[in-house]
């Protein structure tokens, strides 16, 4: 994937995300601003036969996975169109077939899902490995713990992707987890581990790669963690609880202004054309909405189909 | 003498048992030691062995079968020659060691 | 027997459990099963003896104490392809695996519009013999109302084997629960390859005086209890549940709309239990009707013998609620 996609991949999330939290019917939504480097570098670096698993912050991941955006806007808003006929939103939000696995709203609940989804690979020898996004909330919970070690003692082709944005909610990660750099967390499992800035999109698809080579190889799991910043709240029904000059240096990070600066010293970009890409994005954005409005919302005799 | 040969009972947990494998047919001696039959709890086999020699007479409770314990499961004798008695509820109980395994 | 009687062989419990395994992971090479003490050991009981000679590591694995990744790894491996049967020794620690069970496993074809679903089967092995408060408890009425939840109970042999093979080919997540007790019992089981299906209960008994409804168990209880009031011209008829999610309230229901007296007997806590369940829903098909419910005594269960004992229910509290119940004015039920 060239430079250049992984911007626009970026750029459409961002822009998607900016339609979405305007929008009327916007509803409850974690968003995944300022954290698009992490899912698009780890996507970079996946193909056809692979699965991606996430939390319920999923429009990143679902996204830089290349799910429709239109189909993506419509399980948010409800309709019946989406990929789960808007009976999963986003917190649940999945497209198998086109290597999501799928979003779970549980904290921590989707990793030992996807080291599941792993076995079955690789008992059935199918290529491609699993990926797991999920965020540094989930590191005090026991079934992060309980994976590794699985992973480990079976070399299961999984790589967990912690996305470390600092924050459970409120909570700072020094006052919920002990360890200040969550890639240790996998160590003591013999788990090859490393964290990067996941801001720099470049470096989250570098490692990601190299890890998933391994995997690929039959060597087992690994960790990878990425700094990150929440440009948004934990939630849209979730308090800021950062001052305005916080939140300026933190947006001063930005991963798409990061990496349209380097393409711009390299000569591959210029100020007008990272305006065109914005505009693009914005467009895309605007058709997903539209899409989504036009589309009927789920049909409510749904509540007794695919039950059990 | 005649004897009867049966697991005797109760044993803790145990209420019917299967019949695995004769270690001989009627007309073997056993030594005392000799491993005589082995049985099947829901749990683990049950070595049954001769606490003193004797002859095995009759199979009542061939391999395959399923008894309760205390049952008699064979007719045991001193020697190959004494008739069997028709009815075995009177006999006297053949020693036993079993081993649960 | 008639030549006609198709042809059957006595097993343990456990070799019920086990044969249909075999035979399963025989046809199917998706099935595999994850549990602790699966492997050379054959499980806790024995049940699982020989599949781990015959189908190697990789198909029978023994799993660390981790239930809740234990059950999510199933989960997500039965939503990915595979058939596994998770096996928790104690039906008390499901409670460490509720959430990827219930959360995760239950709603997965839902949440998911169909795309995904996951056919796992939970085997959990229910009731109270001598282990303790937290080793000894049945927990079926927490599970049975679980949308996307199948949950099944044999009561023997045959049924372990035939509701074993019949969770293993349903496409969605079933508990399977078996019971401490049941292990040291045998039973005929068919040598043909047949399924009870799901979602039908049986009459093991007939009668025409009153109706027990139980599972697992609670029917050699009933059969116990029946034997007596049979000797006081009491005839008991005896339902087995078999399937306790969805329940089959129909066969309970016209049992009880002949003998008109429904007694429900369950190893597991009477609130919001499978008898207050039944005894709602009878009512709902039938009208009103004498009912009456018996389930373990609102206390933990001590491993301590004597206190076990007089937690549980026995057969002299069936035979008593039996003809407490026959001495009640009857109703006039509404015949199916």
């Amino acid at each position: 994937m060239s430079r250049l996609a992984l911007l626009r991949s970026m750029l459409a999330i961002r822009a998607f995300e900016d339609a979405l939290a305007v929008h009327p019917e916007c509803g409850f939504q974690l968003l995944s601003s300022g954290e698009e480097a992490l899912a698009v570098g780890v996507c970079a670096a996946l193909t056809s036969d692979d699965q991606l698993l996430s939390s319920g912050r999923s429009i990143g991941p679902a996204l830089a996975r290349g799910l429709d955006p239109g189909a993506v806007m419509a399980e948010l808003l409800g309709r019946a169109t989406g990929p789960c006929k808007g009976k999963g939103g986003r917190g649940h939000l999945a497209q198998p077939s086109a290597g999501f696995f799928g979003a779970h709203a549980v904290v921590g609940g989707n990793l030992s899902i996807a080291a599941g989804v792993a076995l079955a690979m690789q008992v059935e020898r199918r290529p491609g490995i699993v990926v797991c996004i999920f965020g540094d909330g989930a590191c005090g919970a026991g079934a992060l713990h309980e994976t590794l070690n699985l992973a480990a003692l079976w070399k299961l082709p999984l790589l967990f992707a912690c996305d470390n944005n600092g924050w459970s909610i409120s909570t700072p990660r020094a006052r919920a987890l002990a360890p200040r750099r969550l890639s240790d967390l996998a160590t003591p499992f013999g788990i090859p581990a490393v964290t990067v800035d996941g801001m720099d999109v470049l470096a989250v698809r570098d490692a990601t790669q190299r890890f998933a080579e391994r995997a690929r190889a039959g060597e087992g799991p690994a960790f990878l963690e990425g700094v990150t910043e929440r440009f948004a709240t934990h939630s849209t029904a979730t308090r800021e609880t950062r001052s305005a000059d916080e939140m300026a240096a933190i947006r001063a990070r930005c991963p798409i202004r990061r990496l349209a600066a380097t393409l711009e010293r390299d000569g591959e970009l210029d100020a007008a054309g990272l305006a065109r890409l914005e505009r693009d994005a914005a467009d895309a954005a605007l058709r997903a909405v539209r899409f989504a409005e036009a589309s009927p919302p789920a049909d409510i005799a749904e509540i007794a189909r695919d039950v059990a | 003498m005649i004897y009867k040969l049966a697991v005797p009972g109760p044993i803790e947990d145990v209420d019917e048992l299967r019949v695995l494998l004769w270690h001989g047919e009627p007309g073997t001696r056993f030594a005392a030691g000799a491993l005589v039959v082995e049985l099947e709890t829901h749990k683990a086999v049950v070595e049954v062995r001769a606490s003193r020699p004797g002859v095995l007479r009759a199979i009542l409770a061939p391999a395959g079968d399923w008894q309760q314990v205390g049952r008699t499961l064979a007719l045991m004798g001193d020697d190959e020659a004494e008739p069997l008695p028709a009815d075995a509820g009177p006999l006297a109980s053949w020693l036993v060691e079993f081993e649960v395994t | 027997m008639s030549p006609d009687a198709p042809k059957s062989t006595r097993l343990f419990f456990r070799e019920a459990i086990a044969r249909a395994l075999a035979e399963a992971m025989h046809a199917d090479p998706r099935v595999v099963i994850l549990g602790q003490d699966v492997g050379p050991l054959g499980g806790a009981y024995r049940e699982f003896a020989g599949l781990h000679a015959t189908f190697g590591a990789s198909r029978v694995r023994d799993m660390p104490v981790a239930e809740n990744a234990m059950v999510g790894i199933g989960v997500g491996a039965a939503a990915a392809g595979l058939r596994p049967l998770v096996s928790i020794t104690y039906m008390d620690f499901v409670m460490l695996a509720l959430d990827p069970l219930v959360n995760y496993g239950a709603k997965l074809r839902y949440k998911t519009g169909g795309q995904l679903h996951a056919p796992v089967v939970v085997k959990a092995t229910a009731g109270a013999k001598g282990q303790g408060v937290a080793h000894s408890q049945s927990l079926e009425s927490w599970l049975v109302g679980v949308p996307g939840l199948t949950v099944v109970a044999p009561s023997n042999a045959a049924d372990a084997y035939g509701l074993m093979g019949a969770a293993l080919d349903h496409d969605g997540p079933v508990v399977y629960v078996d019971h401490k007790r049941l292990f040291p019992t045998a039973g005929d089981v068919p040598d043909a390859p047949v399924r009870v299906p799901i979602g039908r209960a049986t009459v093991r008994r007939r009668g025409d005086n009153a109706t027990i409804a139980t599972h697992s168990y609670g029917c050699r209880i009933a059969d116990a209890a029946a034997d007596r009031l049979a000797a006081e011209g009491i005839r008991c008829e005896i339902v087995d549940l078999r399937t306790l999610a969805p329940l089959d309230v129909a066969t309970v229901a016209s049992s009880a709309a002949r003998t008109g007296a429904l007694v429900t007997l369950e190893e597991g806590q009477l609130p919001c239990g499978l008898g207050a369940e039944l005894a709602y829903r009878v009512r709902e098909e039938i009208g009103p009707i004498r009912v009456a419910r018996i389930g373990a005594a609102p206390a933990p269960i001590s491993g301590n013998r004597l206190l076990e004992a007089a937690t549980l229910p026995s057969v002299e509290d069936v035979v008593v609620a039996v003809r407490r119940l026959l001495e009640r004015p009857a109703t006039n039920p509404r015949t199916r």
